[in-house]
């Protein structure tokens, strides 16, 4: 863990906070999947601030909802397992950012727009999904999953040349 | 609202008594004082047991348990519960989700099986408050009531926000109500005549807002709308299979009176002309420059 | 991400092409965070078995496998609706028949009301009549005047419909012996409705902090009150008013009488009745002893005498000999002003339990200042942590920390009624009659209860100190 690249003691927490993230996720995913009526429509429709039509628009094709509602649990679920497991890991932190990006913009707590029930804590710009947002970008960029994570055996595998070691 | 006091006004015997979170009033036109007391306070009795029920203040309540309701699961509520909640579906469809007793969380999620007088949600995290439309409820059943008792001239309002006239004066078209700006300064808007009618009021003091369901933001614009819908229109509209309880006149009148407030004003025209019966008053806010706004009237007096 | 990361990465080391030899070390670090899944998993398992263990009880009941109980209301007036509205949500709870006198409104809006709920019901006026009628009947739910519950209770029983009977459980102690004779003779069941006593809240206190924990030490005081705004009385629609000969035939002189039953003796037994009634009985039974004397002293202070003829007020002392050591309980119930509402109070030397039907007081302990830490029962749930007192960081060389005064630590009973307040009570009752469940206030409690309130009403009148003996509440 030389030459520029992150000693292991801050490797270690990273991967701590891969795996924190993606329990978050799988979770996330799997309690929408064992929830017979869960659907993303009730949220979509309390969509808030400059892309609120096109949240409340899409809620209201029942298609693209549907599409939607599968996109959204099982790809909660996929990017949690291989978070947690390091496996493909970059992908997996991608497509964690882009499903957080999409949850804040239907909801950003943006100056001069307030969710119209009370949520828990006190938001201004930045909330908790940008904060985990942060958390993916760190994973993103440190190769976690060769550190520690299955992606370390896929290198192996493919035989292509490993990170520092 | 007000109610205007001519001459016969002194045969009006008036009962007032406090409940959901404001004063309830039966103001009653009847030779027998006791009698018309007794009747008031079986009408505010029926006031008390309705809040106990619509109340989200104890988890026991019909709305407390609506709104702990996991996704998938439901609660059986009293009929007039249901009643309340199906005017309360029908009126976010005419208003388009301008009158939102779920402000915003997901109205639509709640199944409401009439029949079996079940609530059920197929999501989690939806939370109702019936403050919009419980009062208007409230008093459709007390003039219900009092019908029953055999009153025949009263006017029921629950805070002056929701106003029930029954009947009329005799020898007068209609009981005498004025719509009024809330000010400052107050001053009458309307004069009207009314019998068999219900009106709601809704409207903002100085530096208050209404919150918009569809958007979340803060209503600007308005300072008061008001809603009138004869019973009758109510009536037929239930019988047309729209749903709701028979007479839910007050209840309908004061959710209109809230999403007045917010709906494009193109929208509360068209509304009224599908709707026969139903008017509507919208009291702009004051421009910058000029005199006191005036209301805009919507909508042609039903025949009752 | 698997093979394209190396162009991000400085400084790597060059290896050779072609594969590489996973060494051991490479296996644990890929499979390091799999145990991370596995508890998971674990995890998961936990949680689904936890929601399903809450929903089960719904779920079985929505399923429909529960025993079909075959119920009929004898009093539609309001305590009868609020009990109707209550079972209107117990499954498996199936309405045949409503009796009432008063066809001309109460009846008929009860009925109106089930049928709403699909329910086909027959309506009779007279109770005979409807037990000759209804032979599919399992039980009946009695909420008449007072003093109707010993004749029906009685004539159901032997009818052998099991019976869940208002309280009081009747306005003469006779009454009440032959109702607990009756229920002994038939096997059937009886249960009074003091529907406290299935109330979560009072069972969660009952059994566990003061059963279990003991947080009040030794309970030597009790307070408690029903207070009440004052009401006019109750009128009735000039077109439904009940024919005189009907009225008389049912005990009633007239309509306002029949009304305004609970204010007259013979029919009902006055607010210490009513309302008082309800927490003696908690006193009863927090304090594990019937009372040994009681002296009151009330009246009627507001009212019209002549049409109110038990007290309105009335300030009660009962003396208990507990297991424990001697009780005094203070009670006072009032119809002229509301302040407070309703609640009763239990004073240990170690603590202070305030509990109440209302959501208003709910329940709370306050903890002496002397008593043994409460941690272990805040630890296990029963009840919350206290509003922080001590927040000030100590310092040693100091013995006290001088600043505003603080009160005694205040905890919170975490029981949370989500039901109608009769429901539990009535499940019970229904769990009994299927076999599931004891009853919780079977008639020989109820008896009891009727013993020590009853005899207010009777020191009232003496003006003097009366005492109870166990013979009293011997049956």
């Amino acid at each position: 863990m030389e030459d520029g690249k992150l000693a292991r003691g801050p490797m270690i927490a990273i991967t701590l906070l891969r795996v924190l993230v993606g329990w978050h996720f799988l979770y996330e995913g799997i309690a929408k999947i064992t929830s017979p009526s869960w659907s993303a429509a009730g949220y979509l429709k309390q969509a808030r601030g400059p892309f609120a039509d096109i949240f409340r628009w899409l809620a209201a094709q029942p298609d693209l909802l549907a599409a939607a509602d599968s996109i959204t649990m099982w790809g909660l679920t996929l990017v949690g397992v291989l978070l947690i497991l390091g496996l493909f890991t970059r992908l997996a932190s991608l497509g964690g950012i882009g499903f957080i990006l999409l949850f804040y913009l239907c909801n950003p707590p943006f100056v001069g727009l307030f969710y119209s029930i009370p949520v828990e804590g006190s938001y201004l710009i930045v909330n908790k999904n940008l904060v985990e947002l942060g958390a993916l970008i760190v994973v993103l960029a440190s190769g976690s999953g060769v550190f520690a994570g299955l992606d370390t055996l896929v290198h192996a595998v493919l035989g292509r040349k490993r990170k520092t070691g | 609202m007000g109610l205007e006091s001519p001459a016969w006004t002194a045969g009006v015997k008036r009962f007032s008594h406090e409940a959901m979170a404001t004063v309830f009033e039966v103001q009653a036109l009847h030779p027998d004082a006791t009698y018309a007391a007794q009747a008031a306070h079986a009408a505010f009795d029926l006031v008390d047991r309705l809040e106990r029920e619509l109340t989200r203040f104890l988890p026991n309540s019909d709305v407390g348990r609506i709104n702990a309701l996991a996704a998938g699961q439901s609660t059986r509520v009293s009929p007039s519960t249901m009643d309340c909640l199906l005017v309360a579906r029908q009126m976010y469809d005419v208003t388009g989700g301008a009158f939102d007793v779920s402000i915003g969380t997901g109205l639509p999620s709640l199944e409401l099986a009439a029949d079996e007088s079940r609530v059920r949600a197929s999501t989690g995290g939806v939370r109702i408050d019936l403050g919009g439309i419980g009062k208007g409820h409230a008093v459709d059943l007390m003039g219900e009531l009092l019908e029953d008792w055999g009153i025949e001239a009263a006017v029921v309002h629950g805070g002056f926000s929701s106003v029930l006239a029954l009947g009329a004066p005799a020898a007068q078209e209609g009981w005498p109500l004025t719509l009024s700006d809330p000010g400052p300064p107050i001053r009458v808007l309307v004069r009207l005549a009314r019998r068999d009618t219900a009106l709601g009021a809704s409207g903002v003091r100085k530096g208050g807002h209404i919150v918009d369901p569809r958007t979340g933001k803060p209503a600007a614009g308005r300072r008061a709308a008001w809603a009138v819908l004869p019973r009758q229109a109510a009536h037929e509209r239930s019988q047309a299979g729209c749903g709701g309880p028979r007479r839910a006149a007050a209840a309908a009148a004061d959710a209109l009176a809230t999403a007045f407030m917010l709906m494009r004003l193109r929208d509360i025209g068209a509304l009224c002309a599908a709707s026969p019966g139903l008017e509507a008053w919208v009291l702009p806010e004051p421009a910058r420059s000029g005199g006191p706004p005036e209301a805009l009237h919507f909508g042609t007096p039903g025949s009752s | 991400m698997a093979g394209d990361d190396e162009k991000d990465k400085v400084a790597v080391p060059p290896r050779p092409a072609g594969g590489r030899k996973l060494d051991r070390r490479d296996v644990l670090k890929g499979l390091s965070t799999v145990p991370a899944l596995g508890l998971f998993g674990y995890a998961w398992q936990k949680q689904r078995q936890y929601e399903q263990a809450a929903a089960g009880t719904e779920q079985a009941a929505a399923a429909g496998d529960v025993q079909d109980v075959h119920v009929a209301l004898l009093g539609a007036g309001a305590q009868g609706q609020v009990l109707t509205d209550a079972m209107l949500r117990i499954p498996g709870v199936r309405f045949r028949a409503v009796c009432d006198v008063w066809a001309e409104y109460n009846q008929r809006r009860v009925v109106n009301q089930l049928q709403r709920f699909g329910f086909q019901v027959n309506a009779y006026e007279d109770y005979r009549e409807m037990l000759d009628k209804e032979k599919e009947l399992d039980a009946v739910v009695i909420a008449t005047p007072d003093f109707w519950h010993a004749p029906h209770a009685v004539d159901c029983l032997k009818a052998g419909k099991h019976v869940y009977c208002e309280k009081e459980m009747s306005n003469t102690l006779e009454g009440a012996r032959a109702m607990v004779a009756a229920a002994r003779e038939t096997g059937k069941l009886l249960q009074i409705g003091h529907q406290r006593r299935s109330n979560p809240r009072y069972l969660h206190c009952y059994r566990h902090l003061l059963g279990e924990a003991k947080l009040l030490g030794r309970i030597v005081t009790v307070s408690g009150q029903w207070n009440r705004a004052v009401t006019p009385d109750l009128g009735a629609p000039e077109r439904y008013t009940i024919p005189e000969a009907r009225l008389k035939q049912y005990g009633f002189k007239n309509m306002h009488q029949f009304r305004n039953w609970r204010w007259y003796k013979g029919l009902g037994g006055g607010p210490i009745v009513d309302l008082g009634s309800h927490q003696i009985d908690i006193y009863t039974w927090f304090l594990g002893a019937n009372p040994s004397h009681v002296m009151a002293s009330g009246g009627q202070l507001y009212y019209d005498p002549a049409t109110h003829e038990w007290y309105d007020t009335a300030m009660v002392v009962f003396d208990y000999d507990t297991p424990a050591g001697p009780v005094k309980a203070y009670y006072q119930t009032q119809t002229t002003n509301g302040s407070l509402g309703y609640f009763e109070n239990f004073m240990g030397d170690q603590g202070t339990l305030l509990i109440s039907e209302s959501e208003v007081h709910a329940a709370k302990v306050y903890r002496d200042t002397n008593a043994p830490p409460w941690d272990e029962w805040v630890q296990k749930g029963y009840i919350t942590a206290p509003k922080l007192q001590e927040a000030v960081e100590k310092d040693k060389a100091a013995v006290t920390d001088v600043r505003e005064s603080v009160s005694p630590d205040e905890h919170k009973v975490p029981i949370v009624l989500k039901d109608p307040y009769h429901q539990p009570h009535l499940q019970n009752f229904f769990d009994a009659v299927r076999g599931s469940a004891t009853l919780n206030c079977p008639p020989e409690i109820g008896y009891e209860s009727a013993v020590a309130v009853l005899k207010v009403n009777d020191a009232i009148e003496a003006k003097s100190r009366l005492s109870f003996t166990p013979e009293d509440f011997a049956l």
